[in-house]
């Protein structure tokens, strides 16, 4: 019998592990010893950091959306249909249509939502750019509409993906009003929970006199407890209220529905993972990567491709019996618009803590062009260049 | 602006909500303990455990700004303790 390797979620993280596990096991897929499968709830995939372009550079839509399919490759076995309940003891999940699958090991790569529900009428109240093309168009056409007054974008809750990404919106937004002749009559402020405009202090340093120059007000220690659309306030839980004409606010993430629904979350549905070996707590041979995990490092795509090369490698290693652990630094890596056509980079690890790193046009030449690589990028034939550019990002340790 | 209304009896002992953030880097302790100050109710203890050292003056001006108690500042091997009493929240209108 074939062993079954299942991986759950086909965005940045489990589209790559199935790709990386195709490759790894492709002779022995052919000789019928192993099978791949990717079972996905979604038929397209979208490149979320293009969400900003759209909502704030009026980026058409479909450059940054694909069908998955075409992404995978076509020794996976491939499902497109939502996954209702996950049994890692069983080791069997449950789709939608009532099919059910087994698996030897499993990779459960099922992202992260926003939850404006979680707080009281923002989903009415707010715009938001973490959650769809549509969404993001819509912030697009309202700012073409948008002659005056208080626009306030920020943070609603904690956690969410993309640490930069309310800087970055503030920064765009602002570029956009110059652009357009509009700023002087706009006045824009920043909301933050944290107690600087980025929260970890070396990058807020670089991002605060950007801040101050370009006139933006910021709230910091502002956690968002409600909204009232008619009034136009937001009301923070330290008892602050601040009013408001347009709102952008980034809501509060929790892990995705099947999480929660199969007991494998904590309160938030973030699946509780050892931060090295990426292997789901209590089990040898279930793993979580990217967005859905509570591990303690930032929600990007950088970080679910790197762990899906971490959790694959060990999936090899316990298969083919190499008698290896692999070891999931913790780096992180994510670009930071700053506006004006620059940015910087947010880079640290579990050692190293967040570096200062200036903003350069440079810097911003390298984000753009990692829109173009992305797509290529979860074929796993890039990691050649990527593993130079990153350096270490896993340890090895010997079992025996 | 609603102020939060608070009588706590000194001699009131709450069992302290842990919030256990060792090994995670900033923004990780002061987004475990706003996630959990979400949760609280006024008078609520929330004890903060944590390795990274930005935790202390991170709480220590959070408590300060936004009205609710520093109760405890201790350093333990490895982790500082920071014990927050929960003094002020705004009430849903
Ligand atoms: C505005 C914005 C800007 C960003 N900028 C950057 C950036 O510059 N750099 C960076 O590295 N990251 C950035 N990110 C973050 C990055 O996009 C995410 O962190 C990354 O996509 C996470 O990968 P993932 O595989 O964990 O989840 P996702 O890519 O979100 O994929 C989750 C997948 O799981 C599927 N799924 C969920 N539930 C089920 C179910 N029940 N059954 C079946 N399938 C299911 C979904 O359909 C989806 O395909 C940005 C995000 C946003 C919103």
């Amino acid at each position: 019998m074939a062993v079954k390797v299942l991986v759950i979620g086909g965005g940045t993280g489990g589209t790559l592990a199935a790709n990386l596990l195709a490759k790894e096991f492709a002779v022995e897929i052919a000789d019928n010893d192993i099978q791949v499968a990717l079972v996905t709830g979604s038929k397209f995939h979208v490149f979320q950091p293009g969400l900003l372009e759209v909502a704030f550079e009026g980026k058409a839509p479909d450059t940054i959306v694909r069908e998955e399919r075409p992404l995978v490759n076509r020794k996976v076995a491939y499902t497109e249909e939502r996954v209702e309940r996950i049994d890692l003891r069983k080791q069997e999940v449950l789709l939608a249509s009532g099919q059910s699958l087994d698996y030897d090991y499993v990779i459960i790569a099922t992202g992260s939502v926003p939850n404006p529900d979680s707080i009281p009428r923002l989903r009415e109240a707010s715009l938001n750019f973490h959650t769809s093309t549509d969404e993001s168009l819509r912030i697009w056409h309202t700012l073409k509409q948008f002659e005056k007054g208080r626009v306030v974008v920020g943070i609603a809750g904690v956690p969410h993906k993309c640490p930069p990404s309310p800087n970055e919106a503030t920064f765009l937004l602002d570029d956009y009003l110059r652009k357009t002749g509009k700023r002087e009559h706009v006045s824009l402020t920043f909301l933050t929970p944290y107690p600087r405009p980025y929260p970890a202090e070396p990058l807020s340093k670089v991002v605060e006199p950007l801040l101050e120059k370009r006139g933006i007000e910021v709230v910091t220690f502002f956690n968002l407890e409600s909204v009232d659309p008619r009034k136009k306030e937001l009301y923070s839980l330290e008892g602050d209220t601040i009013g408001y004409d347009l709102l952008i606010m980034v809501p509060p993430h929790q892990g995705a529905d099947v999480i929660v629904k199969s007991g494998l979350g904590d309160r938030d549905g973030w699946i509780p993972t050892d931060k090295q070996t990426l292997r789901i707590n209590g089990y040898e041979n279930a793993y979580a990567i990217g967005d859905c995990t509570n591990i303690p490092v930032s929600k990007t795509g950088v970080t679910a491709h790197l762990e899906a090369k971490v959790a694959v490698n060990n999936i090899v290693s316990s298969i083919k019996e190499l008698g290896k652990l692999h070891k999931y630094t913790g780096r992180i890596n994510c670009p930071f618009e700053v506006g004006s056509g620059k940015a910087a980079f947010v880079v640290g690890s579990y050692e190293m803590p967040v570096k200062q790193i200036e903003p350069t046009r440079m810097r911003q030449l390298m984000k753009k062009g990692f829109e173009r690589v992305y797509w290529r990028s979860l074929s796993g034939s890039l990691d050649w260049l990527l593993d130079r550019y990153f350096g270490e990002t896993d340890t090895t340790e010997n079992m025996s | 602006m609603m102020e939060a209304q608070t009588i706590i009896k000194p001699e009131t002992i709450v069992k302290p909500t842990i919030i256990d953030s060792r090994g995670t880097m900033c923004p990780g302790p002061i987004t475990d303990l706003f996630r959990a100050y979400r949760n609280s109710n006024l008078g609520d203890v929330l004890e903060l455990w944590a390795t990274d050292p930005a935790a202390k003056s991170d709480v220590q001006t959070w408590a300060k700004r936004s009205g609710n108690e520093l109760v405890s500042i201790n350093d333990e091997k490895g982790y500082v303790r920071i014990q927050v009493r929960i003094l002020r929240k705004g009430v849903s209108r």
